[in-house]
């Protein structure tokens, strides 16, 4: 599997309390990674693959990777089609 | 007297003398009751001809017309001139009425008619005296903390808000506002002090305060208030550097929202509930 890496030039983040807010340099926007989702985006190290960051998951949170895979792999897809993974 | 840089500067830039203003700073003629902001140029159009120049370095130009009303020019000077100044020369302006207490300052946002200044007016009768009515200039140069400037303006009420908080009535404010300046009951704090926390006015069936945390501090400082759009004409950031004046903002300011019913009978009590919170957290 390839490790998934963040798109670092399509825009700037910062932590929040326990939540992650990044915005996208070309339009601005806003989006607010909350909970389990801030969770999945600081383990994109550009180092981990799907595999590597669903079983560090299940790990911190003490769940069955069975059990979170789907819901991982939705949050994946959704941040390579807002322009937030690199290619690859 | 000033004590900091920022109020000497605010004094220095709002000198006014009258004269002769350009009447756009483009290629088009600014049309009444607009502006145009260009680096360090501002210029603002009243009713008629009316116009106010500002240039950094060089103060206001006020432009006269005739059939002048000389209360709509202390509006226009304490409200958007002011705010454009403030914008220029690194200050930034919010919408929001604020209270002293314990040497911190606890402002209020919402939109017009949201009662900031009612409450404001209504907690000088729990000795919570004014800071400032609807614009807080906050000085940023210190990345330790937040620095609020004492307020430029007359606090307004209506007649309603008069009524209930027994703030004493002085003159109208003008032919076109019908509101009437007034009195804060525990008078005005007019020296600078930090910014202790920024609560948002939302109506609501009772009264609460909620913690605002995470993203949400964030966007709510995006505000969309006139003060917002002068500052950001201002410094003509890029979008990461407005993400990191935002980002600072958020992580900075205390952020709470104050749900309250707008209810005539429940007014004491939402006051009362007021100076509870800025009391206790005025101890902390």
């Amino acid at each position: 599997m390839t490790a998934i890496r963040k798109a670092l030039d399509q825009f700037v983040e910062t932590d929040i309390d326990d939540e992650v807010i990044i915005m996208r340099r070309d339009t601005g926007k806003l989006l607010t990674l909350p909970g389990t989702a801030a969770a999945i985006w600081r383990l994109i190290d550009g180092k981990r693959d799907r595999n590597a960051v669903i079983g560090a998951l299940a790990d911190a949170f003490e769940i069955e990777q069975a059990a979170i895979e789907p819901d991982v792999d939705e949050f994946l897809l959704q941040l390579r089609e807002t322009g937030l993974l690199a290619d690859g | 007297m000033p004590e900091t840089a920022a109020q000497l500067k605010m004094q220095r830039e709002t000198r006014i003398s009258h004269g002769q203003a350009p009447h756009t700073l483009g290629s088009e003629p600014l049309a009444p009751m607009c502006w145009q902001l260009r680096g360090e140029e501002f210029l603002l159009r009243g009713e008629g001809d009316h116009y106010f120049y500002y240039r950094k370095g060089d103060g206001i130009m006020i432009e006269r017309g005739a059939d002048l009303d000389l209360s709509e020019e202390s509006l226009w000077l304490n409200g958007s001139v002011y705010a454009a100044v403030a914008s220029i020369n690194g200050l930034l302006p919010i919408h929001a009425s604020a209270v002293a207490y314990a040497d911190k300052v606890f402002a209020f946002a919402g939109p017009a008619g949201a009662g900031k200044s009612t409450l404001v007016a209504a907690l000088g009768n729990c000795g919570l005296p004014m800071f400032c009515d609807d614009t807080l200039v906050l000085d940023l140069s210190s990345p330790e903390q937040i620095i609020c400037l004492p307020g430029h303006k007359r606090l307004k009420l209506t007649a309603e808000a008069l009524s209930l908080t027994a703030a004493s009535r002085e003159e109208r404010v003008s032919q076109t506002v019908e509101k009437f300046y007034a009195q804060p009951p525990a008078g005005h704090i007019r020296r600078v002090l930090p910014l202790a926390e920024l609560i948002f006015l939302e109506d609501g069936p009772t009264s609460a305060f909620i913690p605002i945390t995470g993203g949400e501090r964030l966007t709510r400082m995006q505000d969309d208030h006139e003060t917002a759009f002068l500052f950001a004409a201002a410094r003509q950031f890029a979008p990461a550097e407005q993400f990191g004046h935002l980002t600072r903002l958020a992580k900075q300011i205390k952020m709470s929202r104050f749900v309250r019913p707008r209810t005539g009978s429940s007014f004491q009590e939402v006051v009362a509930l007021a100076a509870k919170h800025v009391t206790d957290a005025g101890r902390d």
